[in-house]
């Protein structure tokens, strides 16, 4: 599963310590989310869309081999 | 991570500390001083209630994790407990066939190397995770 979390922080200037403030998580969970080390559940996908102000289809997107 | 998700695992450590001491003392206690049947059986069982709090707040840390640090926690769990039935099975298996020395090989000395698979877990799945 391919992620565009990277894109949606450089547009908001967040660093991964800021989103995962925002999402009640750590540091660390957010980097393994947005390098696609592990995939998140639904209720923190939906956590990170309403932040971003954006849909979780945006932000998550299956890849062929998924 | 904000400090209030990180009280409980400190607590978990505080607990795991005293368990520890608990049972080096009551393991020296019945070593070095012989004490009678059933103050060794009080001893032995001792660290029972230690550890049972130290395990009590160990769920509740873990509980208090996000998503990825449960994985991680449960992953190196499932390494500890893979390692610990390999050298369970590979000591009964040996047992039969060479003597083992109970004052290297007794229950007690087996409990250390469980802590160590488990620090050798959790290293394995933090890596994969980092």
């Amino acid at each position: 599963m391919k992620n565009t979390i990277k894109v949606e922080r450089a547009k908001k200037n967040w660093t991964q310590a800021d989103l995962a403030e925002k999402i009640a998580v750590s540091r660390q969970a957010v980097n393994s989310i947005e390098t696609g080390k592990f995939v998140p559940s639904t209720v923190l996908a939906l956590k990170m869309a309403g932040v971003f102000g954006t849909t979780v289809e945006i932000i998550f997107q299956l890849e062929n081999t998924d | 991570m904000d400090n209030t998700k990180k009280a409980p695992r400190n607590k978990a450590a505080l607990f795991a500390a005293i368990w520890l001491v608990t049972y080096t003392i009551c393991l020296f206690t019945i070593k070095k001083l012989s004490p009678g049947a059933s103050t060794g059986i009080i001893l032995s069982l001792l660290p029972v209630v230690t550890f049972a709090l130290f395990i009590y707040t160990l769920i509740r840390g873990v509980a208090s994790m996000d998503e990825v640090q449960i994985r991680i926690q449960m992953e190196a769990a499932v390494i500890a407990f893979s390692l610990a039935l390999l050298m369970i099975m590979t000591l009964g298996l040996l047992d039969l066939v060479i003597t083992l020395n109970k004052e290297d090989w007794g229950y007690r000395h087996v409990v250390p190397y469980f802590a160590i698979f488990y620090f050798i877990g959790l290293i394995i799945s933090k890596r994969k995770y980092d």
